[in-house]
């Protein structure tokens, strides 16, 4: 240790840095900043990369987690093809994803304009309580949420039996399932959308409003022209992560309709494809084919990713 | 250099993950006491109590009981601990679940090598048979069964003008048909349905009351063409045309609303599910009582108790088990908690028979329950059964739900079976 030392120690002392203390001072300042990002990418590799890889490889096999594995090549990808359970998972993603999401944003920007209205009373009140859904246990929403909804019994079927139609058994349907899902994710996370907009507009400044004010621009102008195009970049970040979090739906499926144990109904109306998975993968113990279907999540994520990729290299190149 | 780096990393973290995951590769056998082992069981079945007499009994032993969740959480938990983790000494299985784990039996310790093949004559044979290989090694024993009967509400019958007292009742449905002829006489009386629903009550029961079920004799598949399944299917259609149901899938929020408000007045209950009408329905208490299942014997359900092999202490585990399900163990379990004996020796024990229960209006129920299970003809139970049994359910709730037509069921159930079996 300390004879590697004395060199620099000795350079320093006479203040004249060498040639050899210049190239090892070189190369430390080039691999310092890799140390510093170290950290994470050593953690992604552990758990992000190497068990995507893994899954890719566990795909390939007839693989029982506790008991004989076989390579079947392919096998398990045309197997999924020609299974109807998968398209109508892929069917049941999409809509809950697009009936979830959409809404959502709209509602995100609407409530975040309001929030960000300087004549608001107890502003941080409103700011801090739309929050509220978000930092709720995702179960403890559900099981209300499916006591809301239920045919018989619920209060929503209450409202449309006293309005003198008949009860939807929302449950129990395409749609309403569907619907009902949907308006749980929404619940959860349109706050916490708000409060990202909420953010954004802070580092508007006030006098643009105000300019716009003098010169009798209404609130829907003000929000058209000024609230939109400052609040681009954050849209376009709302809606890649939304995107993402909303073709991963789980938990809401997987307890808001027990009939049937994990094909969230009967017909396995509202089964998403990650509850597609987690039943193949560890209600059957069917790894190989599980993995499969995790394959095909990971394709289909980047397709719509690089969708999105090109639609916001678009919306970005678009100048106000 | 870094081209080097990298996939020498992936690769030195990927060989330190695989020989974690590896069975067998069992670094983690240091010592442990010998008077410690770790019980893994599930919610809802209140095994503390069983344990606590244990201890009680055994004060230098203890036991660290992990209630993991469902039955269908707590196998899949025990999978992954198979797979490569940390195993439990002791682990409940349910019975469905158990034939899974029977495919590769290298993963429990035999307990015939700890002194199981003496006493296995002390269980229901058909019950212990489940939980054999072919060549004799003995992975599980049981620790309950699921008899079969009926529960209803004295109040609502009286008010429709049948019979309440439970041996009348009993001799209403000898068979399912009479069973809905019932059905029809009460909805004429109170425009109110009878049954919670098809899928459960009617199906389930039925099915299960067979000499075969979904694989044959020589454990091959044969659910498509056993006609014992098809009859099951076709009464619970029979049933569902009659119009005599709620509707209401069992476990669902509205099943569990229906059951207090009494918006239904029958449900088929095997022994465990006494204690889920009990805690989903406190309000109802005294109100029903319990009538033989139509057809008179048929079991679903039960569990085993079994030792994975890597244990670290499986002689407390067996210990464990040899005192807590031996006849007398399971008779003091069933007289504290209800759960039914697989030991036949103790069903004629007067005090089995003079058990009742104040909330089923103080019915018999020991008499009752064993009464259903005694002379069942075994059938085999294979690793698919339980995904047949939900794929065909499913068809009968979707036919419910007004999403498949009656005459489709059948079809629509066996394309069903055949996609879930892939894979």
């Amino acid at each position: 240790m300390t004879t590697v030392l004395r060199p620099a120690t000795a350079a320093k002392a006479t203040g004249q840095p060498t040639r050899q203390r210049r190239i090892q001072l070189g190369v430390r300042e080039r691999l310092a900043p890799y140390a510093y990002i170290a950290p994470f990418f050593l953690l992604f590799f552990i758990f992000g990369l190497f068990p995507l890889l893994f899954t890719f490889y566990v795909a390939l096999f007839d693989w029982d987690p506790i008991g004989e594995r076989h390579y079947v090549g392919l096998a398990n990808f045309s197997e999924l093809v020609d299974d109807p359970r998968f398209w109508g998972a892929l069917r049941n993603t999409f809509s809950i994803w697009l009936l979830s999401t959409v809404p959502q944003l709209l509602l995100a920007l609407g409530m975040a304009h309001v929030l960000n209205h300087v004549r608001l009373r107890a502003a941080t009140l409103f700011r801090m309580s739309v929050l509220v859904p978000y930092v709720t246990s995702v179960a403890a929403t559900t099981i209300v949420f499916a006591q809301l909804f239920d045919r018989d019994y619920g209060m929503l079927n209450w409202f449309i039996g006293l309005l003198g139609f008949e009860h939807i058994d929302f449950t129990a349907s395409v749609w309403g399932s569907h619907i009902m899902i949907a308006t749980m994710v929404a619940w959860r996370w349109t706050g916490y959308n708000t409060l990202l907009y909420l953010a954004s507009l802070q580092s508007v400044p006030r006098d643009l409003y105000e300019a716009a004010a003098v010169d009798g621009a209404n609130g829907w102008k003000q929000f058209r022209h000024i609230t939109i195009p400052a609040l681009r970049p954050i849209i376009v970040f709302t809606v890649i992560t939304s995107t993402i979090g909303g073709l991963q739906i789980f938990t809401e499926p997987l307890l808001a309709n027990p009939v049937g144990g994990l094909t969230c109904g009967a017909a396995r109306q509202c089964q998403t494809l990650t509850l597609f998975l987690y039943e193949q993968g560890f209600g059957r113990f069917s790894f190989g084919y599980g993995a499969a279907v995790g394959v095909a999540l990971f394709v289909i994520v980047v397709i719509v990713a690089a969708i999105n990729y090109l639609l916001v290299t678009r919306i970005r190149s678009e100048r106000p | 250099m870094k081209r080097v780096i990298t996939p020498a990393a992936i690769l030195a973290t990927a060989v330190l993950l695989v020989a974690g995951c590896t069975p067998g590769s069992n670094s983690d056998s240091g010592s442990s006491d010998s008077k410690t082992f770790e019980f893994w069981s599930f919610t809802g079945i209140n095994q503390k109590a069983a344990v606590d007499t244990y201890t009680k009994a055994h004060p230098d032993v203890r036991v660290k009981l992990t209630e993991v969740g469902s039955t269908s959480e707590t196998a899949q938990a025990l999978t992954t601990a198979l797979a490569g983790g940390k195993v439990p000494d002791l682990v409940l299985i349910q019975g469905d679940d158990l034939p899974k784990f029977m495919q590769s039996p290298e993963n429990f310790v035999d307990l015939a090598t700890l002194g199981a093949d003496q006493k296995k004559g002390d269980y229901l044979d058909w019950v212990m048979k489940q939980s054999m290989t072919e060549d004799g090694k003995i992975i599980g024993i049981p620790t309950d069964v699921g008899g079969m009967a009926m529960v209803y509400r004295t109040d609502l019958f009286k008010a429709a003008g049948l019979p309440t007292d439970r041996e009348q009742v009993s001799k209403l449905w000898p068979t399912w048909d009479a069973l809905l002829d019932v059905g029809r006489r009460y909805v004429q009386a109170t425009g109110k349905p009878f049954l919670d629903n098809v899928p459960t009550s009617v199906f389930f029961q039925a099915v299960n009351q067979g000499s075969e079920r979904y694989y044959g004799p020589d454990r091959k598949l044969s659910y498509d063409k056993n006609p014992q399944v098809k009859a099951a299917f076709d009464l619970a259609l029979k049933v569902h045309a009659a119009g005599i149901t709620a509707k209401q899938a069992s476990w669902s929020t509205g099943w569990t609303a229906g059951m207090g408000k009494g918006d239904f007045a029958a449900v088929s209950a095997p022994s465990w599910m006494l204690h889920a009408i009990k805690t989903n329905a406190p309000g109802t208490a005294g109100k029903w009582d319990v009538a033989t299942i139509p057809g008179g014997s048929g079991n679903w359900g039960g569990s085993y108790l079994a030792i994975p092999k890597r244990a670290k202490n499986a002689k407390a585990a067996w210990d464990y088990i040899a005192e807590m399900q031996s006849p007398a163990g399971q008779l003091a379990h069933f007289l504290q908690q209800g759960s039914l004996p697989t030991t036949p020796s103790v069903y004629s024990d007067p005090q089995l028979l003079a058990k009742t229960d104040p909330f089923f209006s103080n019915a018999p129920i020991g008499k009752i329950y064993t009464d259903s299970v005694v002379g069942i003809k075994p059938f085999y139970i294979g690793p698919d059964d339980p995904t047949i049994g939900i794929e065909l359910l499913n068809a009968l709730t979707s036919v419910e739900q007004g999403k498949v037509a009656p005459d489709q069921a059948w079809s629509t159930a066996l394309t069903n079976v055949k996609n879930a079996l892939r894979g």
